[in-house]
């Protein structure tokens, strides 16, 4: 496998996109592309990530996006893994350039759902798990993590604090971020006095809806010997799948798919969880950013909870986690979310990031979750 | 009349009609599910062996869901379970006019029961009947 790196990034703020997905992430795009220093020319082929371009009436982004950036003859293929989606792109592009199929390869994450009611957006979201046998059985998106929630409280000692300060750290980084969807710190009072949306979640136990765009450039390290930036070399980049259906899950203590990609993550980076500095991971809602440290192996199972409580988790922590506000803060537009994680470990690595900065940037990891873990990628992440 | 294996929409029906529960035994590994599928998710033998499911079983996790989709709007609050079926199998179910955790409790006793509505629904079987009151 040839040494491949993301060399520059580009997005939006999180939120809402006052324009089309189209266009958004056409201009994301060109903003990777000028930030790595490279003409559009030079990328092979283009990853573009969506779920509901179909609400725009609008499918087949991909050569869209490479019309407007001036290179319709270059390859494209638009794909969906749930919220998964760009670290999905991100994978396809990272086998195609470590393969020597591509020089280099451009991953563009775009999602719109703003122009729809919650009520609608939340019919949306659910169609990422089984609709047969879940969503039409009624189960809407925070309904099934907040099962999950319900079983990790029954078998392991926690208080609603615990899952509180999770929210609180990562609005308070989401406040340092120019590019969040919440700008704002939430006290735990605020937290605690928020309405239930599927007990035992209250609303800021979950992410927003939010659009957004993010794009990113991926090259060999031999095609492009002189990047413009401090370049972030993928030392892992690993996909894996688990059973849909919660019911058909023997633990519900934790998403197998997390479990999986992590261990094939830390075996191809050569690493162990404890050499990693900071970590950007999916925190849809509170409870899945306990799992995630729990599934990656940061933690010990049942012991997680309690880590952002105690601040080991803060930017200035042991191990920070989600410094760019998180898909709880930062937003979570849910085809770009895989994308924007690693906007923020390159701004972190390139010094871009001086109101949030984490004290260590030799090595992250980004983890991203579709669904409720039907899918989910592990990249890692080192310097040259 | 079915042809192995069950379809989609045979189990979707039986939901409708109140049973009986569609499910599939993996030939090796024993395991039944509730889901669709040509092979066993955990083994993956095939082909799998048509099973019936029963009609009760208990609460394993669950929520009361207050935000809902469109198709549940008018129901919420309604609790959303994973329940455990005696003999083998997990399904998901709806609970209408279920509004507290405690009333969903794991280990709780429920009874799949016909709905006025697509999708599995179940009711909690009040405790010390034998008959299986629903309640």
């Amino acid at each position: 496998m040839r040494e491949t790196w993301v060399v520059g990034v580009g997005s939006n703020r999180y939120g809402k996109l006052a324009e089309t997905a189209r266009e958004a992430a056409t201009k994301v795009a060109v903003e990777a592309i000028d930030d790595a220093g490279l003409e559009p020319k030079q990328i092979d082929h283009t990853f573009v990530a969506n779920c509901f371009g179909m609400t725009e009436h609008q499918g087949h982004l991909g050569p869209l996006i490479n019309n407007g950036l001036g290179i319709p003859d270059v390859p494209s293929v638009t794909l969906e893994s749930a919220c998964s989606s760009s670290s999905a792109a991100l994978h396809e592009a990272f086998v195609h350039v470590a393969g020597g199929f591509a020089d280099a390869a451009l991953v563009v994450g775009v999602e719109r759902l703003g122009h729809l009611d919650t009520m609608t957006a939340t019919g949306y979201f659910a169609f990422g798990a089984d609709y047969p046998f879940e969503t039409r059985n009624g189960a809407t998106f925070p309904g099934l993590y907040a099962t999950l929630a319900s079983a990790y409280r029954a078998e392991f000692r926690t208080t609603p604090e615990m899952f509180g300060a999770i929210a609180v750290k990562n609005h308070a980084n989401a406040a340092r971020n120019p590019k969040a969807h919440f700008q704002k710190e939430i006290t735990l009072r605020t937290y605690l006095d928020s309405p239930v949306v599927a007990s035992p979640l209250r609303l800021y136990d979950c992410c927003p809806f939010s659009d957004g765009a993010t794009a990113v450039v991926v090259a060999a390290r031999e095609a492009f010997p002189h990047p413009r930036n401090e370049p972030l070399v993928v030392r892992a980049s690993v996909r894996a799948g688990a059973v849909t259906d919660l019911q058909d899950r023997t633990d519900l203590l934790g998403l197998p798919s997390s479990r999986l990609a992590g261990e094939k993550a830390f075996r191809q980076a050569k690493l162990a969880p404890g050499a990693i500095d900071f970590v950007e991971v999916h925190d849809c809602f509170t409870i899945a950013e306990v799992l995630a440290l729990e599934d990656l192996g940061f933690f010990p199972r049942g012991t997680a909870a309690r880590e952002a409580l105690e601040g080991t988790t803060a930017r200035d922590g042991r191990l920070p986690v989600n410094p760019s506000g998180g898909l709880k803060a930062k937003g979570h537009p849910v085809a770009a979310t895989g994308a924007g994680q690693v906007v923020e470990i390159f701004e972190q690595v390139n010094g871009r990031a001086p109101d949030r900065a984490v004290p260590r940037t030799e090595t992250a990891l980004a983890h991203n979750v579709g669904a409720t873990g039907g899918s989910c990628s592990v990249h890692i992440f080192g310097r040259r | 009349m079915s042809t192995p294996p069950h379809s989609v929409s045979e189990f979707l029906r039986a939901y409708e009609s109140g049973g009986p529960l569609r499910g599939f035994r993996c030939p090796r590994c024993r395991v039944v599910t509730a889901t669709w599928g040509l092979a066993c998710s955990r083994c993956g033998a095939r082909p799998l062996e048509e099973a019936t499911l029963s009609d009760r079983g208990r609460i394993v996790a669950g929520t009361i869901v207050v935000v809902a989709s469109d198709e549940f709007v008018n129901d919420a609050p309604y609790a959303y379970v994973l329940v455990e079926l005696d003999g083998g199998g997990r399904l998901s179910g709806w609970m209408p006019n279920v509004h507290t955790d405690e009333e969903i409790a794991p280990g709780t006793p429920v009874q799949f029961t016909p709905g006025y509505k697509p999708g599995v629904q179940f009711a909690r079987i009040a405790p010390g009947s034998a008959e299986g009151t629903l309640r």
